[in-house]
């Protein structure tokens, strides 16, 4: 849970290290045998030029984040919105998921944080942006 | 016998698919977490029925929703999604989740859109996620 919630204040940050082994662990656990991940030899001749992860791993990164943020609050209205996938990951890329958060409102008598998210390379570029929007207690 | 392609075509508007049962059961959850390396203390390491279940499953049921019954052809891409998460999900709940289309299109660019809106039930029949998923079909 975070310990202060305020406007710009980054949340903490996940890391990652892709494998083609969790790729392919990935692969069995949702039944996206797609070849375009888990066939190197296949992936190598498309426009990719390799095997990619698969998006929705991407997406229970963010959830894990949102979640180590505002714990069980996220799983009682939290939104995950315009998830974009801007650049593949890789086998052997190291990832950060991150965020920051970029307004705090009121509805209905629930406070919310909005974040920004993004799933970094080692590089610097953004694979994957998002937002998320969690309901939170705020204590005192 | 290998399934067959879902295309644009058989994605209009109203278009349903038939409800994916989908239990969230332990040996689900443990592998889940191990795959992602998410150690939130809050799951329990999944070793408990009622211990709650990690949201990034809904990525995967979400997708199994529509391909029940076909593959996915190459080249798809996933252009827009929202996650919205009403309840917690436990270990040992039995989900079902029902996925319709409610936009098909081909745009300017005559790229076939496609955006479906699926939603999870416990087994109480509480919605428990509601999922927006926009693609741009492959053919």
């Amino acid at each position: 849970m975070l310990a202060h919630v305020n406007v710009g204040g980054n949340l903490p940050s996940v890391e990652k290290v892709i494998s083609q082994e969790r790729i392919n662990r990935w692969a069995e656990l949702s039944g996206d045998f797609n070849l375009l991940h888990v066939d190197p030899a296949y992936a190598a001749k498309t426009p990719f030029k390799g095997t990619i992860a698969h998006g929705p791993m991407s997406l229970a990164f963010l959830n894990e984040l949102m979640m180590k943020c505002f714990e069980t609050d996220w799983l009682n209205g939290g939104i995950l919105a315009d998830v974009r996938f801007v650049s593949p990951i890789r086998p052997g890329d190291r990832i950060t998921v991150k965020g920051f958060i970029t307004a705090i409102s009121n509805r209905h008598d629930r406070h919310y944080a909005e974040c920004e998210l993004f799933v970094e390379k080692q590089d610097g570029t953004k694979a994957v942006i998002g937002r998320g929007i969690s309901p939170m207690r705020i204590s005192g | 016998m290998e399934k067959p392609e879902l295309v644009f075509s058989d994605l209009g508007v109203g278009k349903k698919f038939r409800t994916l049962t989908y239990p969230v059961t332990m040996d689900l959850v443990r592998t889940f977490i191990e795959v992602v390396g998410d150690d939130n203390p809050l799951y329990e390491k999944g070793l408990r029925d009622g211990a709650i279940a990690p949201p990034g499953l809904a990525a995967i049921y979400a997708r199994l929703s529509y391909l029940q019954d076909h593959v996915m052809p190459a080249g798809g891409v996933l252009a827009k999604q929202e996650f919205e998460f009403a309840a917690p999900i436990r270990v040992g709940d039995t989900l079902t989740v029902n996925a319709e289309v409610v936009e098909s299109y081909v745009d300017e660019k005559a790229r076939k859109r496609v955006t479906q809106l699926i939603h999870a039930r416990n087994q109480r029949r509480e919605v428990v996620t509601t999922i927006r998923l926009s693609v741009i079909w492959p053919k």
